[in-house]
């Protein structure tokens, strides 16, 4: 018996990794978090220690307005003014 | 018709057949049909499509669905190609923008695809929309149901710990489809209510929860009904989510009998149930989450945004005073959808 594949044969779209960086000293980070409160306490963490133990110089905090959707243009758009991005997500 | 596309397989063994959609993770857990290529073609003959027709694009991931990859799906879950148009308006009404398809389908909060399917292609199917309504009350509604999962789950790898996220998910996952009972009752069809053509055949897909049964055989009196049913969504909102969104409400002929005597319509269920489902913030405090009250306790929260986000349905056996309120996703992060069965969509304005 012939039958067929049920699945999309790996038809996903390609993409390329980011360029990654050298060092994280001196450098914009970005965090976008998901928007629920759990990510609150975690990324207070993570801008510490990023800043104490990589000397970043500076942390941009954000968060998408749906938790369940991707992220707006416009926050996209701004990624291009950041060395780093961190996306990251919390219940 | 074109030459199917897909990646083609021979196999003789049933059991190693089975094995082998098992083993790859292309099932639900349970057996499969084969997808030959003849069952595929003859789903794509009965409905006029081409296996290159391309059905939408899933507008997050960007992932093309065809027609044939629906059909390979269909055939699986067991569907007739009398079955499978409805199986593409329903997924054409999920890649709909406004149903948010991917957070609905990996969100933690485990919801499955309620389809109901109006007009007269249910009773062409065998659709009864009485007995049993929620729970795969014919062939046809088990069937189409599943391959809705199956398709999530090839197509956009919607499985479990995959896409899949689900803490718990629930039974209509599995297949969540139900046919409206219109020749039980004098209610316009739901489909109708939110726009589709009259008389048309047609389908409304919502994220939802599980079922949640109430009962109420001890009136004759339509706004009691409504205010258990009403109590039920109050529940809903304490115990899980207090956004307002769409709610279905599944009604028997049992309690309608009520209903149709008083000269109540649907737009009369939709405008009390908005009046009665709200809940204040302070209510949870009584059920162990007084610690997100906050010092908002006396705001008031309603179920739905307005009357229309109630979806009516006249379904179930003929004896029992149960319906059933089906709770969306979560709030108004993915909305219902409904579309005509066969309409096209590059022609619409």
């Amino acid at each position: 018996m012939e039958f067929l594949d049920p699945t999309h044969e790996s038809d996903a779209r390609p993409f390329a990794l980011a360029k990654r960086l050298a060092t994280l000293e001196g450098a914009t980070v970005a965090i976008v978090s998901n928007g629920k409160k759990g990510t609150l306490p975690f990324f207070e963490a993570f801008e510490r220690e990023l800043k104490s133990r990589f000397g970043v110089a500076e942390v941009v905090r954000l968060a998408k307005s749906n938790y369940s959707a991707p992220a707006e243009p416009p926050l996209l758009r701004d990624s291009a003014r950041w060395h780093a991005l961190v996306s990251g997500i919390g219940d | 018709m074109n030459a199917l596309a897909s990646k083609r397989y021979a196999m003789e063994d049933p059991a190693a057949i089975q094995e082998f959609f098992h083993g790859r993770g292309w099932t639900d857990g349970l057996p499969v049909v084969p997808p030959t290529p003849d069952a595929v073609r003859a789903c794509l003959e009965g409905a006029l499509l081409e296996p290159a027709h391309l059905v939408g694009v899933e507008p997050v991931r960007g992932r093309a669905i065809t027609a044939e990859k629906l059909a390979v799906n269909a055939v699986m879950a067991g569907c007739l190609p009398a079955h499978f148009p409805v199986v593409v308006a329903a997924f054409t009404a999920m890649l709909r923008e406004p149903f948010l398809l991917h957070g609905a389908t990996a969100s933690t909060g485990g919801c499955a695809i309620l389809l109901v399917v109006n007009g007269p292609i249910r009773r062409e199917l065998g659709m009864t929309g009485t007995f049993n309504a929620l729970g795969g009350a014919d062939r046809a509604s088990a069937a189409i149901g599943r391959a809705l999962r199956l398709v999530l789950r090839n197509l956009m790898d919607v499985r479990p710990g995959d896409v899949d996220r689900s803490t718990l998910g629930h039974p209509g996952k599995l297949s969540y489809c139900v046919a409206e009972d219109e020749e039980g009752t004098p209610w316009l069809p739901l489909a109708d209510e939110r726009g589709a053509p009259p008389h048309a055949s047609s389908v409304t897909v919502m994220a939802a929860g599980a079922p949640r049964q109430f009962m109420n055989e001890w009136t004759t009196r339509p706004v009691e009904i409504l205010d258990t049913a009403a109590a039920e969504i109050r529940a809903n909102m304490r115990h899980y989510s207090i956004w307002p969104g769409n709610y279905a409400l599944v009604l028997p002929p049992q309690l309608r009998a009520h209903f149709d005597a008083a000269g109540w319509r649907k737009s009369d269920v939709r405008e009390y149930v908005f009046g009665q489902a709200r809940v204040r913030r302070s209510e949870w405090a009584g059920c162990g989450k007084g610690s997100v009250v906050g010092d908002r306790g006396e705001r008031e929260y309603a179920a739905l945004r307005t009357p229309d986000d109630l979806l009516v349905i006249a379904a179930g056996g003929p004896a029992g005073g149960f319906g059933a309120v089906i709770p969306s996703w979560y709030g108004s992060k993915s909305s219902a959808v409904t579309l005509a069965i066969g309409a096209c969509v590059d022609c619409e304005a």
